[in-house]
């Protein structure tokens, strides 16, 4: 037993940590949440060249090799400066859906640019019937002309506004379970009929609705099996998810900072708020959040880069943790910061906004504490 | 990271040595009896074969294995203290309780070299057990305002005073305190801290009528004479003494249980029991229940992790040893509630016919009403985090004593 960083682990943690640092104040932060599409270019460049971008891709496809505990240290880091980038949606969802079941060639021809953030991925999976599991894949793909046709909605889905291609999670069949008939396809967005549009509200990242009205594709779209896609979506939902908890982690790390640091400066009756007990309970709570998320996702990526059988057992665990630890702290500290936590310039809000994304992204606690039974033959 | 205990194969052949010689030794007499759930019913008899067992643990450095050799601790590796505990766990035997565990850090932080001979060696090999006596029947969580007197008289200290909710079974060889020794300084530099051998003259001890059966007694000193050998660090130095077992009290030395059995049966209860046709399990609000409690549960066993790896090695902690300590009382009362939830009036009975759990259910029902506020209620914990974290008083303001009232 050793819940110790490696050292190559600490050295990425302290770079990402001066880097964000120094180019992602919260002003700049802000900055791409209010831009139209909620993405510096920028930022993604530097990023790439920080080899950030590719990181869990395997080297053969032009990507660093990297465990998931090296993700998580990047994601903590990246959570706490509350950065918005597609690095989610493209690599780990669309990346590693392709890696998990394409073909050699789909891999050859797609992974490296993926790897290298010059090709954008978003993954299009929940519909307007909300739902993570395969009960709610309902968007039809008909066979036609060799092909398929796609036709339907899929909602809420983070990235498309930036994306070249999507990952869509079709229908192409039903069998004696939702999970059967279950088929991934990789589909150029500028492929006709097919729309995207954003969806308007305070989100902490750009929401999409994206409608398919007829979208021929050819059979080589297809990712996978036809019909038997739904366990690469299980696996890529189970490290999509755990790369989030790891986010989550360091977004409570920082509301925590920023809370205690503001209690111990603002004065009222004389003293600093944070002298006064019903104020430290509100930071007792980020406290436990942020340690109670810390170590069952730590504990959960271990096992996931293990490759133990109950990984998705404490992924599952992780992810309700850290989705409801959350929004309960980020409201905790604006208890603690009243007035100037509504303060665009402050920026408590971007990291509240974020954390309500976050509570039922890729699956809302309840969802997860279902898949908890499940794995408990409960 | 690795959260896994790694074994080589001479630490699997260590465990095959412990499971063994346990096999051999661990088998309480079955004239003795089905062990009780209520530690306050087990037979004297019982109990003296308990602490005979613990001396033979003790004999082997296999009580406190991680304690240095020359003190009489096992002088093991953190590895092979967790192979012993998981042997101990497996294994179902009468324990004889002991708070040595509170009391050995400050006697090996502050006693005398011949303290420590003397007493951390019979602690440490099972031979006495210790009580702790902090709580008194007017002093709670402001443990410094404490009443009770150590009056110097020669080379000696005459106690008066009284101790509750204290102790553990039959009888103590050592009590673990502390009493005022100047009546006339300033809080927190009034306090002597004794190790005081349990028969001495004008100590009583009665028992308690409590909603848990588990040991814990009203403890009367009547002009009781303690030599000053006992006295553990300086005169007035208790309160820091203290510290250093409320330290180990509140959870720094972390724990590496690796399951919670009461929760694991309640599940397998849950999957076996039917309600309306269908398991239990299945119900979607029992289940969420359990599953939320399982979570719960799970987080408590890896902060435990994380503050023994912290611990271990040397990674001083700040609010971590109050934080493993709150939540684990908040998941106490939160467990019978979940439960209570989950299987009604059940979890209520101990009934030979109808009880869950052999009656470990019902008896958890109470048993937590106890457990959340031993060592420090939750509001104390949170108030050492604050403190810990930072943000709390800055100087230290210190209270009147009971007899200064200074303001």
């Amino acid at each position: 037993m050793d819940l110790s960083l490696t050292t190559a682990q600490e050295i990425l943690r302290d770079s990402a940590r001066d880097f964000l640092a120094q180019e992602c104040p919260r002003s700049f932060v802000k900055e791409v949440d209010e831009s139209e599409t909620g993405f510096s270019p920028e930022l993604w460049q530097k990023m790439a060249e920080l080899g950030w971008i590719g990181m869990v891709i395997p080297e053969e496809y032009g990507g660093g090799g990297n465990s998931f505990m090296d993700l998580a240290v990047l994601y903590e880091e990246m959570g706490s400066a509350c950065i918005s980038s597609p690095h989610h949606s493209s690599v780990i969802l669309g990346g590693l859906a392709l890696l998990d079941a394409g073909s050699d060639q789909q891999k050859r021809d797609i992974l490296p640019s993926v790897a290298s953030g010059q090709r954008i991925l978003a993954f299009a999976h929940t519909e307007p019937d909300y739902g993570w599991g395969a009960e709610s894949i309902n968007l039809p793909a008909t066979r036609r002309n060799g092909g398929f046709v796609l036709n339907g909605t899929k909602l809420f889905v983070l990235d498309a506004q930036v994306a070249d291609q999507l990952v869509v999670v079709a229908r192409t069949g039903s069998g004696g379970s939702p999970e059967e008939g279950v088929t991934l396809f990789l589909v150029d967005k500028n492929t006709p009929g097919v729309s995207s549009r954003i969806v308007s509200g305070w989100t902490g990242d750009k929401m999409n609705e994206v409608v398919f009205d007829n979208v021929e594709v050819s059979e080589s779209a297809v990712i996978g099996q036809v019909g038997g896609g739904w366990p690469t979506v299980e696996r890529v939902l189970d490290r999509g998810g755990i790369a989030m908890c790891a986010y989550i982690v360091g977004g409570l790390q920082r509301l925590l900072d920023i809370t205690v640091e503001y209690s111990k400066n603002r004065i009222a009756f004389g003293v600093p708020i944070g002298t006064f007990q019903r104020v430290q309970d509100w930071i007792i709570v980020i406290v436990n959040d942020l340690e109670s998320a810390r170590w069952t996702t730590y504990e959960a990526v271990w096992k996931l880069d293990e490759n133990r059988p109950d990984a998705g057992l404490a992924i599952a665990m992780a992810q309700v943790v850290a989705s409801e630890g959350y929004p309960r702290s980020a409201e905790a500290s604006h208890h603690v910061h009243a007035g100037i936590g509504i303060d665009k310039e402050y920026g408590l809000y971007l990291y509240t906004k974020k954390a309500r994304t976050l509570l039922s992204y890729l699956g809302d606690p309840v969802h997860h504490r279902k898949r908890v039974a499940r794995f408990l033959d409960m | 990271m690795d959260f896994d205990i790694q074994y080589t194969r001479e630490q699997e052949e260590f465990r095959r040595e412990v499971r063994a010689w346990l096999d051999e030794n661990a088998n309480c007499p079955p004239e003795l009896g089905e062990i009780p759930i209520e530690p306050d019913n087990m037979s004297r008899e019982m109990w003296l074969w308990a602490r005979d067992f613990q001396r033979k643990l003790g004999a082997k450095g296999w009580l406190y294995p991680l304690w240095p050799r020359e003190y009489g601790g096992g002088g093991l590796t953190q590895d092979q203290d967790i192979i012993i505990k998981e042997e101990l766990q497996e294994k179902k035997y009468p324990v004889a309780y002991t708070m040595a565990n509170m009391a050995m850090p400050a006697i090996y932080v502050y006693g005398t070299e011949e303290q420590k001979q003397r007493f951390l060696q019979s602690m440490l090999q099972g031979d006495k057990i210790p009580w702790q006596l902090f709580t008194e029947p007017s002093v709670g969580s402001d443990l410094a305002s404490l009443i009770t007197r150590a009056d110097k008289d020669g080379d000696d200290f005459i106690i008066n005073g009284q101790k509750t909710f204290v102790g553990g079974h039959h009888d103590p060889d050592y009590l673990w305190t502390l009493a005022v020794t100047d009546q006339d300084a300033p809080r927190h530099q009034n306090i002597g801290a004794f190790i005081i051998p349990g028969d001495l003259p004008g100590i009583t001890i009665k028992t308690l009528d409590l909603v848990v059966r588990e040991g814990k007694r009203l403890i009367s000193f009547d002009g009781v004479r303690v030599p000053r050998e006992y006295l553990i660090g300086e005169e007035t130095q208790g309160w820091r003494v203290a510290q250093t077992t409320l330290e180990v009290e509140h959870g720094a030395a972390g724990f590496v249980e690796q399951r919670d059995t009461l929760l694991e049966e309640v599940v397998k209860y849950s999957k076996d029991s039917l309600r309306g046709g269908q398991p239990v399990s299945r119900d979607p609000f029992a289940q969420q229940e359990l599953v939320g409690l399982l979570i719960e549960s799970n987080i408590q066993r890896l902060l435990g992790l994380r503050n023994y790896h912290m611990f271990n090695t040397n990674q001083p902690g700040t609010y971590h040893g109050s934080q493993n300590s709150l939540i684990g009382k908040d998941l106490t009362m939160k467990a019978a509630e979940r439960i209570l939830n989950a299987l009604g009036p059940y979890a209520l009975t101990n009934d030979d016919k109808w009880g869950p759990l052999d009656g470990r259910v019902e008896y958890h029902f109470r048993h937590e009403l106890a457990s959340n506020h031993r060592g420090g209620t939750t509001d104390v914990q949170k108030l050492i985090m604050a403190r810990r974290i930072g943000i709390s008083r800055t100087q230290e303001r210190a209270a009147p004593t009971q007899t200064t009232q200074a303001g």
